[in-house]
């Protein structure tokens, strides 16, 4: 079954490489669509079949294959990888369905397209560290070409960049994987989350810091960012769309499945630590993201300040901050693409994202009115406003977080804070007032810009709606998420413990009495069982 | 922007090149085929649309006479399931433009028929019809005991309904003919549309303007046909000056916070006439005239229709672009006003009254100057 | 029928959100043959089942007591969120009395936006409106509470930034939303905190939670200042309360709202926290210091205003500021009554003043005069508005006071002396701006002024009527004590009050011209009350300065220091100079080449064990 998930991208891309004839980019767009449709429709018919009450690998498949490299052919699902590998589908039917319909070497661009969509994929799947190391690397190379050959005008800068951090990445991962493996003495790649049991705990931290950085540049977290807005910027939309929606999430699932979990012991003595980090993250970003005035870029910054609440949930080590990491990773996954793709209409229909340029987009008969609404929407969402989904997952996260890193979690609210900041400014400054002319148009007294047509607007409005199901309705999400977390809570041979490591004191800033130890009073904070202790 | 300039500089005045071609027997607007096309469009569907507007607001002053919950008003009275369900739909004329016209009118006020609703003698007119009306209303007699001028404004209010709908009721009738002839191939230019409006304006200048109401089959004359008022400087005039120049400001674009002071205090510097409004905005919030473009959009005819679906957004932004037809016709009829209100008359050629047909003209440049005159100039 | 109707009461809050949902075909402009109006009909027919709903379980529980209603939402490891509804007495009715005036209000809108084309938008925001304030009110659960009110953050946001092309708007509704997000930003925290510690977020569990809670005084501080924050931001409380000012330049309609119904809203949360702010003396503290502020400040801020608007909405301000203070010294009875008889006071005068605006196309109060004659029914509005929220005996808001003074002067004699200040300032500021506006002469603004349309005058009259009755309801719901509990002296001391502020605002001498002082000292004065202590100025060295300057420092840090870093290596070691940033699309074979070879490498490599 989950092979299928990979054939069928994997088959489009031959198709659309190999068809007989002479394909136009819109023939070649319909083909990729009828695969990924097929693909979607797959997946969809692998969460009606998939068991909740199975809290380990569901769907698995073992082949053998390089036995004497430990590299095997081992597939299998659980609720942590359920979710992203449909949002995969999604995402790359949306990224498929808004590309331009007169694209440049159409076969190339969808062939490639199609591997990323198979590699994703088969990242989420695998479950030999090897095999998830090829796909996470064969979704590079695809990636690379999409945003040097189709990008803007500096995209031979931003797709090195990208290449030399992503394999910076890559090396990293690898010789983390490797390290395990030899080690701890496995005979195969495939992945176990005991592997690292009775590894001393230098080994331990010195392959986790591997695992962090490698993952880290690909969340992105600061300051291992930056080839992130760049890449963005000059990337096409649909490729932010999905890099912004997906790829991201590789190094956060990455991390969350190889790190956490295998890691446990060393996790929650770094814990504190990483908590920190994700505040700087999340502060960084938004504050960075304040000071933009592409739009692009903007989205882009955001994305950092947003992924940084995973790290923070992930850190915070419980079972409701668990189900808080994973499901900001699809809230973001919905929200950042939904930001890109009207971001890209908007550019697509004006020639520019420059927010000193653009004015009152808002316009109802010569702006866009109705992708200005679903911006509204969109930033109102990763603002976290209730009622969509930006909300709740953060909520849960928060909540998560809260009750073992306080401060933290505090510090990381203003981030939510500065959201609302600096997407207001690019609602207001873009989609408010009178209609300006942009600079095609200079001179021009009445501006008017091209048509929107549904097509433009079909992928934002059925990801608008999803940011109101999700948000409105969470537990369709969390029931898919929350027994593995769970049981990946209950697998971790240590859990965070409030009192072991002198690092957790600064963070009791809320519930230690100043001065005066009253050992009675932390007893109120672990009261409702949420510290595990 | 109502500056006069000093007399030495007149020969350099911005707009001078206007004044010298309507002396020369020209037209504000350029005489393109495509400015014929858009002008005769709007005028035309302007005529459909002011034909209803103008039976709308003399249905009201006539029957709706001091009623105080004038709930079918719209309706001129058909009150029928129908016609209830097609308003319920919205799927009518949006009567609501000419009543905001009708208030910026008595607003702004000026002109013969202002002046008399303050006289003594429209006032003893109004108390025998008040009287004659709630006389077996005592709610409304204490009312008007206790606010002697509420119903007297209202009465007021209603002159205003009745002198707009009888004006708009010429003008209706002058742009229906005027697209009878364009239908039959009559009109190529844009100095024939400018003609037949200043033609149907001086023809119907002395037409009286009279109010007088039905109250239990007897008549009360409000504004009695003695009180000598008439078309052309009783309502035309004032209703030039005052939605054509001044206008109201829209919500939409300026602010009424009075510590911003945006609005000036002094109603005769306002310039939020039509002649002023940018097009842009309409079709959003706060703008009023949207609802005439609306209007003007459901009966626009297919030549114009045909020729916004050659434009790049065809139909989708198609109250802006009826708008600025139908500013480029409201500059046409402006045009015709001037030239019919010339002192020297139109034809003049001694040089003494072609220098005062040149002051008059200039003084309306003058106010002219932050007007959409120049944006109309480009196709 | 009673039961199922009680049990389907879920329904009161959802029908505003359906009936947003309805007017999108309209607000969506897929209308486009025909106008809005059905989306105006679909709303406030919905507003209309809402309160016939509210009605009936209203009656139905008048004599069974409250119900409540269980509405399970989320449940995931130990956090469970739930929408549970408390259908008490006292819920519902304050849900009855903001169900009227919405729809009174959307009446009225009908009439005063009539000329608008952006009515399905604006119905819609309207709609949006009363779900979530219906919702707010009726929740047993805070978090059902908090989720709505920053809703209604979004909400505020839009309907402030209803008519978006004008430049004013926009900066109105950035401002109402950031002022009121830092608001509810403290106020998530307050919510982590109750969750992570109290367990449950209903009210009643909370309750029982503060009996034996043990928090440390500095925690319980921060938790007492962090659910605090929320209301402040939203009720326009001190130093968060410059957003209302600018607010104003959303529509009339919303105006009446923003000014009766959603204050109450926020102010009434604050009410069902307060039993959980007590847990610290320090919040209660700053609760009763921001009210005093407010109260003051805002009053006097009032009387320099010359935009009728905001001339009435930093009323608003200084009587939530009331609120407070009755919260903060732990009379809630005396909060809910103060809520009750300003929200419909309040929006009569509003309704007035809109009706004013909309004739003369004018909100300066110096530009306008001499209309009462003209229009009856805003007059009438006006002054039973006013006489209705002061203390002018018998209406509702002199009981309001009155009780509030007899139980303050007790414990807290300054606060009872605020009340007394504020009554007297509100008076001063009422009579002027009725001098003003309706009395004098006729201006070229006003001379021609025609009352309102049926649609504004009817809801006018309508709440005239009620206004004169609330002191009536207000007994039948036992807001007001029994008679032989009045103190002469405080209705002396409450009427002395009025009459001075009457007195003071009748014989000031006003000046129609915009002129400042020549008095330096008192042209100070005016300025910087005019100004509203100059807030605006206060925002803009602190936080807007931090956060401008940080996002600066960063943005530079991010360019320079850390990407400045990056190219450094890249251009020092691996691509050579300029390769890096200046490479053009027809070098990309050759980066092909590159990543074929590296991952050929790689592969060999990786499976060099198997050669």
């Amino acid at each position: 079954m989950l092979s299928a998930l990979l054939l069928i991208p994997l088959l489009g891309a031959l198709a659309v490489v190999c068809w007989p004839t002479k394909l136009t980019s819109q023939q070649a767009k319909n083909v990729s669509i009828v695969f990924l449709v097929l693909n979607f429709l797959a997946s969809l018919y692998l969460l009606s079949q998939f068991d909740l009450s199975v809290t380990g690998l569901q769907f698995q498949e073992s082949v053998p294959w390089l036995e004497t490299l430990g590299l095997g052919y081992e597939l299998g699902i659980d609720g942590l990888s359920l979710p992203l590998l449909i949002i995969n589908s999604l995402l790359s039917l949306v990224a498929v369905y808004s590309s331009d319909a007169d694209m440049r070497r159409p076969r190339l661009y969808y062939f490639l397209l199609l591997i990323i969509t198979f590699a994703v994929a088969g990242a989420f799947v695998a479950q030999n560290l090897l095999l998830f190391f090829i796909f996470y690397e064969l979704e590079l190379i695809p990636l690379y070409l999409l945003i040097a050959i189709w990008g803007g005008p500096q995209r031979g800068y931003a797709a090195t960049k990208f290449l030399i951090y992503t394999a910076l990445s890559g090396i990293l991962i690898l010789a983390s994987f490797l390290g395990l493996v030899w080690l701890s003495g496995a005979s195969s790649f495939d992945y176990s989350a005991t592997m690292a049991n009775g590894l001393p705990w230098i080994q331990q931290a010195v392959l986790l810091a591997a695992l962090l950085i490698g993952f880290g540049i690909k969340i992105p977290l600061f300051p291992l960012h930056t080839w992130l807005p760049d890449a963005h910027v000059q990337a096409s939309t649909p490729i932010s769309v999905l890099l912004a929606g997906v790829l991201l999430k590789l190094g956060t699932y990455g991390l969350f499945r190889f790190g956490v979990c295998t890691f446990s012991e060393v996790w929650v003595d770094l814990a504190p630590y990483l908590a920190w980090w994700a505040v700087v993250s999340v502060l960084y970003g938004s504050l960075a993201a304040i000071a933009q005035t592409d739009m692009k870029k903007m989205v882009a910054y955001s994305s950092v300040g947003h992924m940084g609440y995973v790290l923070l949930a992930a850190a915070s080590a419980n079972p409701l901050s668990y189900v808080g990491a994973v499901f900001q990773m699809l809230s973001h996954g919905f929200i950042s693409a939904l930001l890109f793709l009207l971001v890209g209409v908007v550019y697509k229909k004006t020639g520019t994202r420059d927010l000193n340029v653009l004015r009152g987009l808002l316009n109802p008969e010569r702006g866009l009115p109705v992708i200005g609404s679903a911006m509204v929407l969109a930033v109102m969402a990763s603002a976290g406003i209730p009622g969509m989904v930006g909300f709740i997952s953060e909520f849960i996260v928060y909540r998560g977080s809260f009750v073992s890193f306080a401060p933290q979690t505090l510090l990381c609210l203003l981030g939510s804070g500065l959201t609302a900041v600096y997407f207001l400014l690019l609602v207001n400054r873009a989609f408010f007032g009178r209609l300006a002319s942009t600079e095609s148009q200079t001179g021009v007294q009445d501006p008017v810009l091209p048509v929107v047509t549904w097509q433009d607007r079909a992928p934002a409005l059925v990801l608008v709606a999803l940011l109101f199901v999700f948000g409105l309705s969470p537990s369709w999400m969390t029931r898919w998420i929350e027994p593995t977390t769970t049981a990946m809570y209950d697998a971790m041979p240590v859990k965070l413990d409030r009192d072991r490591h002198p690092a957790y004191r600064t963070s009791q800033l809320l519930d230690a009495p100043l001065g005066i130890a009253d050992a009675s009073i932390d007893v109120v904070t672990c009261s409702n069982g949420d510290c595990a202790l | 922007m109502n500056q006069t300039m000093p007399a030495h500089v007149k020969n350099i005045h911005p707009f001078a090149h206007y004044v010298d071609r309507l002396l020369e027997g020209g037209t504000l607007l350029p005489d393109t085929p495509d400015n014929v096309l858009e002008v005769m469009g709007a005028l035309d569907s302007y005529g459909v649309v002011l034909n209803r507007y103008s039976i709308n607001l003399i249905h009201i002053a006539d029957h709706q006479f001091l009623n105080l919950f004038p709930v079918f008003k719209y309706l001129d009275g058909e009150i029928n399931p129908a016609k209830m369900w097609q308003h319920f739909c919205h799927d009518r004329i949006n009567y609501e433009y000419a009543e905001y016209t009708m208030k910026a009118m008595m607003w702004h006020g000026g002109g013969g028929l202002d002046a008399y609703l303050d006289t003594d003698e429209f006032r003893e007119n109004c108390q025998v019809a008040i009287a004659a009306k709630i006389k077996f209303n005592p709610m409304l007699q204490i009312f008007h005991r206790a606010f002697p001028e509420f119903l007297i404004e209202q009465i007021r209010q209603l002159a205003y309904y009745s002198g707009l709908g009888q004006f708009w009721r010429v003008m209706s009738d002058i742009f229906t003919s005027l697209t009878d002839r364009y239908l039959r191939g009559e009109i190529k230019h844009i100095i024939q549309i400018v003609d037949h409006v200043k033609d149907g304006l001086v023809a119907d200048a002395a037409r009286p303007i009279t109010y007088s109401v039905d109250i239990g089959g007897e008549t009360y004359d409000l504004l009695p046909p003695s009180a000598g008022l008439t078309f052309l400087p009783d309502t035309a005039i004032p209703y030039v000056e005052s939605i054509f120049f001044r206008g109201t400001p829209f919500l939409g674009t300026v602010s009424y916070n009075a510590q911003a002071q945006q609005i000036s205090p002094d109603k005769s510097r306002f310039a939020y006439g039509a002649l002023y409004a940018d097009p842009l905005p309409v079709g959003g919030s706060g703008i009023p005239p949207t609802l005439l473009m609306q209007d003007m959009f459901r009966h626009l005819p297919d030549y114009l229709e045909a020729h916004y679906l050659k434009t790049d957004r065809g139909l989708g932004d198609v109250r802006v672009k009826i708008c600025a037809s139908f500013q480029r016709s409201m500059f046409c009829v402006t045009n015709a006003a001037l030239i019919g209100l010339l002192p020297a008359g139109a034809g003049a050629t001694e040089p003494e009254a072609v220098a005062a047909n040149r002051e008059f003209l200039q003084g309306w440049m003058d106010r002219l100057a932050a007007s959409q005159l120049e944006q109309v100039q480009t196709p | 029928m009673m039961q199922s109707l009680i049990e389907l009461s879920w329904l009161i809050p959802i029908y505003g959100f359906l009936g947003v949902l309805l007017s999108l075909p309209w607000s969506m402009g897929l209308v486009q043959r025909t106008g809005p109006r059905p989306a105006v009909y679909i709303n406030i027919f919905m507003t209309v089942l809402a309160f016939l709903h509210g009605t009936f379980v209203f009656m139905g529980i008048w004599n069974v007591g409250g119900v409540e209603l269980e509405i399970p939402w989320l449940q995931v490891a130990d956090l469970s969120l739930s929408f549970d509804l408390d259908l008490s007495v006292l819920n519902l009715g304050v849900m009855e009395l903001s169900t009227g005036l919405s729809l009174l209000a959307q009446i009225y809108g009908l009439g005063y936006m009539e000329k608008d084309w952006a009515l399905a938008r604006f119905f819609s925001l309207l709609g949006f409106f009363e779900g979530a304030v219906n919702g707010v009110l009726l929740s047993s659960s805070f978090f059902l509470a908090y989720f709505l009110l920053e809703t209604l953050t979004l909400s505020t946001y839009l309907i402030v930034g209803f008519w978006y092309a004008q430049p004013l708007v926009v900066k109105a509704a950035r401002d109402a939303f950031l002022t009121k997000r830092v608001g509810d930003i403290l106020l998530l925290m307050g919510v982590l905190g109750l969750a992570s510690w109290a367990g449950d977020l209903h009210y009643n569990e909370m309750y029982e939670w503060v009996k034996e809670a043990n928090l440390t005084p500095l925690t319980a501080t921060l938790l007492g200042l962090a659910l605090i924050a929320g209301p402040t931001g939203k009720c326009a409380q001190f130093p968060l309360h410059l957003w209302l000012d600018e607010a104003m330049e959303g529509p009339s309609p919303a105006s009446i709202l923003r000014n009766s119904v959603v204050m109450t809203c926020g102010a009434y949360v604050l009410i069902k926290l307060q039993p959980i702010v007590i847990l610290s003396p320090v919040a209660l503290a700053v609760l009763i210091s921001i009210g005093t502020v407010t109260a003051i400040g805002a009053s006097l801020v009032a009387i320099a205003q010359v935009d009728l608007k905001r001339s009435m909405s930093y009323s608003t301000s200084a009587y939530i500021g009331m609120v407070f203070i009755a919260v903060g010294a732990q009379w809630p009875g005396v909060a809910i009554g103060l809520l009750f008889t300003h929200a419909v006071a309040k929006a009569l005068l509003f309704m007035s003043i809109g009706a004013v605006i909309n004739n003369s196309n004018c909100q300066d109060i110096t530009e306008l005069g001499g209309i009462w004659s003209r229009m009856p029914a805003t007059t009438i509005a006006y002054v039973l508005g006013g006489a209705g929220m002061v203390g002018v005996l018998p209406l509702g808001g002199f009981w309001a006071l009155q009780l509030g003074i007899d139980f303050l002067r007790r414990e807290h004699p300054v606060l009872a002396a605020v009340f007394l200040v504020v009554n007297a300032l509100t008076v001063l500021n009422l009579v002027r701006v009725f001098r003003l506006v309706f009395l004098g002469d006729i201006t070229p603004k006003t001379r021609r002024s025609p009352e309102a349309n049926w649609l504004m005058a009817t809801p006018m009259m309508i709440l005239s009527v009620f206004v004169v009755l609330l002191p009536f309801v207000m007994m039948r719901m036992a807001l007001l004590p029994p008679l032989r509990y009045w103190h002469p002296w405080v209705f002396i001391a409450l009427v002395v009050s009025g009459l001075l502020g009457f007195a003071i605002g009748a014989t000031l001498k006003l000046n129609r011209s915009l002129s400042r002082s020549t008095d330096r000292n008192m042209r100070m004065l005016q300025d910087l009350l005019s100004n509203d202590f100059y807030t605006e100025e206060l925002y803009r060295v602190t936080v807007v300065f931090l956060v401008r300057q940080g996002s600066r420092v960063v943005s530079w840090f991010d360019r320079y220091v850390v990407d400045g870093a990056v190219n450094l290596v890249g251009m020092a070691s691996l691509m050579g100079g300029e390769g890096l940033k200046y490479s053009v699309s027809g070098q990309s074979q050759g980066y092909i080449f590159t990543i074929v070879a590296g991952v050929t490498v790689l592969g060999f490599l990786m499976t060099w064990a198997m050669w």
